[in-house]
């Protein structure tokens, strides 16, 4: 089973009990992470990336988050049924995982050495020296200079991209089959995202590992993804390969994503297109389709009944009951 | 960090300087000083004994001494610097109320407020630190709750109300414990054991007391800061990294959780050296705080200066170390 999904996520539902009751931040969704590729997971503020990220990481906060259901499988294992032992074993050793703060990511009383030391240490090695020069190594793989002087070094000493970099060497130095990066470029400059991404590409082709890439910058996705998840109020809106998600958009919320991003060359539109409307508070989500009330398209029926997911193409998906109108309707803007 | 440190120690004569010079100009300002009373006491005793020149002679005598002492005639910073000059040879005056040098004085009582001082910083650290950790861990569980209720009792109950409460209950009544006093009347003929058990058996209440003054604060201190290191991105980090719980704790959230207590430390020694006037008043603990608080009801000058010579050389000495905890704790400090 080569080609098996390393990371398949089935049906999953997340909830945070807050003073305000349960809230659902992750309700049904499911996507597969194929070995070797690139997965994006695109969606506006809040709707639930992160949590779904945790989710899989088993990192949720405690006591208020819970997963109420659906299975992570990892390699063939679900990750929701894994006791902490195995969670331990599992993160920092299969799965590496990249946060997007990277001035407050690193614990700011240990040395970058000790900090980066302390992966091998756990998954690889119980010699100190050992893993010390393996996290020097390290360091020279994900770019950092004098990386022998820069073992001995606080956080505070490191610019932001730097620590990144220091974030990066620590989730890929067990060689992870899967690295879950969450935003890894937001906080940073223009010119050092640019930087990180290619790092990361360049890591991934010389390790292999799978990368799960949350981000709200489709330019990002279209340039580092082979498949896309786009999510809307915590469940999935469209999934499929990159190509067919920017050239077939059958979600009106993807095409309002889509129209929203500044196209260089073209003919260059004198304002950016934004999504109307504001995504509604997770404890008061209407019944029906959730993005009822931003959507142009939307009709009574999507008031009442929540869109099931349909195939548009083989592995592109959509959760939409006007999609046929949405792409015809794309095809129609297109020609005007 | 040698420079950090030097810098910090040759702050301590500047400060010991501005301190003492500000008292020993106040001395001189506030009516009702040494001289005023001494012409006073001679006057009544002079009405009283009907023209005996011998007494008055005296009084003329100490008055002299007064003034050699002061320089009362010189101006303020001459004075001063006399008088430093006198202390800087360990010559910190006599006192009139005791008729004897303050030097002698301060050595008697010195090791009564250092014995009540040091055990009171170790109890109250030593119990905090693990308490705080504990509660932080069990947050809102049985324990934290009640244990709460016990501290938030403790913090609103002041350590001289309660040491009047044990002394009633524990003392008077139940006679569990002495009533005052540092050790018994029969102290010399006991056996070095039978003094250990002397000492501690006197010491039972009046360290409750002591105690009682920062024991919520501190808890609550380490508790709180516990918690929020605990939700701190760099732990999550080190989670994701495959370290367990108990090592996210003691590894990584403890020693950040650390550095306000440390910071607390230089005010904690306060009691150390200052004692609590209240509270040696009521269990009758011949210490430091009561030499100082009286010595000013007095207005015995000598032993103020002599007091405030010492407490503040402590709390100077105090504060730098709380500093070198501070730097060795955390390196941002430490790089400056
Ligand atoms: N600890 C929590 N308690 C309660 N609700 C939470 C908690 N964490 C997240 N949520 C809710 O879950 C939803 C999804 O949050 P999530 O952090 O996954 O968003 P996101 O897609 O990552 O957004 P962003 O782009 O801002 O990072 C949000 O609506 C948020 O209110
Ligand atoms: S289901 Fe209806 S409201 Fe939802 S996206 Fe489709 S058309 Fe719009
Ligand atoms: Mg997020």
């Amino acid at each position: 089973m080569a080609d098996a999904p390393i990371l398949e996520v089935r049906n999953l539902v997340t909830a945070f009990d807050t003073d305000a009751g349960q809230v659902i931040a992750v309700d049904g969704v499911s996507f597969q992470c194929h070995r070797g590729r690139t997965l994006g997971i695109v969606g506006e503020s809040g709707c639930g990336k992160s949590v779904t990220a945790l989710s899989i990481m088993r990192l949720l906060p405690q006591p208020m988050g819970r997963i109420l259901g659906g299975e992570i499988l990892f390699d063939g294992r679900d990750l929701a049924q894994a006791t902490p032992e195995q969670m331990y074993q599992v993160r920092g050793g299969k799965i590496g995982m990249i946060f997007q703060e990277p001035m407050t990511a690193l614990n700011p009383v240990h040395t970058i050495g000790r900090q980066l030391a302390e992966v091998f240490l756990l998954h690889k090695t119980r010699d100190r020296a050992e893993a010390l020069r393996l996290a020097i190594e390290m360091l020279k793989h994900v770019g950092i200079p004098s990386p022998e002087v820069r073992v001995g070094e606080y956080p505070h000493q490191l610019s932001g991209g730097m620590r990144q970099r220091v974030v990066i060497a620590m989730a890929l130095a067990c060689r992870p089959q899967l690295v879950i990066a969450d935003e890894p470029t937001t906080a940073l400059d223009v010119t050092i995202q640019a930087q990180i991404l290619d790092l990361m590409q360049q890591l991934q082709a010389e390790l292999g590992m799978s990368i799960m890439l949350i981000t709200h910058d489709l330019g990002v996705i279209a340039e580092m993804c082979d498949d896309v998840v786009v999510m809307y109020g915590g469940r999935i809106a469209e999934s499929g390969p990159v190509e067919a998600i920017f050239e077939n958009p059958s979600h009106p919320y993807t095409r309002g994503l889509l129209d929203s991003i500044p196209r260089l060359g073209g003919q260059r539109k004198s304002r950016l297109r934004i999504i109307d409307g504001m995504v509604p508070a997770l404890k008061d989500m209407p019944p029906g389709c959730r993005f009822q009330n931003r959507c142009p398209f939307a009709v009574d029926r999507c008031r009442k009944d929540q869109p099931a997911i349909e195939q548009v193409a083989p592995g592109h998906a959509v959760a939409c009951h006007r999609w046929r109108e949405v792409v015809a309707g794309a095809a129609v803007s297109a020609t005007s | 960090m040698r420079d950090y440190f030097l810098r910090r120690l040759l702050l301590i004569p500047p400060t010991f300087i501005g301190v003492t010079l500000l008292v020993f100009a106040i001395t001189r300002f506030v009516p009702g000083g040494p001289l005023e009373r001494a012409i006073m006491e001679a006057r009544t005793s002079e009405t009283r004994r009907g023209g005996d020149m011998g007494r008055s002679s005296t009084s003329e005598e100490q008055l002299a001494d007064l003034k050699a002492y002061y320089g009362l005639d010189k101006p303020i910073p001459v004075a001063y610097v006399q008088w430093l000059g006198k202390v800087v040879r360990c010559d910190l005056g006599t006192s009139h109320r005791f008729n004897e040098p303050v030097r002698d004085l301060i050595t008697q009582r010195l090791p009564v407020s250092l014995v009540y001082g040091g055990i009171t910083l170790a109890l109250t650290y030593g119990v905090c630190i693990p308490l705080g950790i504990a509660k932080a861990i069990r947050h809102r569980t049985g324990f934290d709750n009640a244990t709460s209720a016990l501290i938030f009792f403790g913090y609103a109950v002041p350590g001289y109300a309660l040491g009047a409460i044990l002394i009633v209950f524990l003392a008077a009544r139940a006679e569990w414990f002495p009533m005052s006093g540092f050790v018994g009347e029969n102290f010399s003929d006991l056996s070095i054991w039978g003094k250990v058990v002397d000492l501690a058996h006197h010491a039972v209440l009046p360290l409750v007391c002591y105690a009682i003054t920062s024991f919520a604060f501190l808890t609550m201190l380490m508790k709180n800061q516990l918690m929020d290191n605990l939700a701190a991105d760099f732990v999550r980090t080190a989670v994701a990294k495959g370290v367990s719980f108990k090592t996210a704790v003691l590894r990584h959230a403890l020693r950040n959780s650390l550095i306000p207590l440390a910071t607390h430390l230089g005010a904690s020694l306060t009691v150390f050296v200052g004692g609590s006037y209240l509270i040696e008043f009521i269990f009758d603990i011949n210490g430091m705080g009561l030499l100082g608080v009286q010595s000013i009801f007095d207005r015995d000058y000598p032993s103020v200066m002599g007091v405030l010579v010492v407490s503040s050389l402590v709390l100077l000495t105090g504060n730098v170390i709380s500093d070198m905890l501070i730097a060795l704790i955390d390196p941002r400090v430490r790089f400056k």
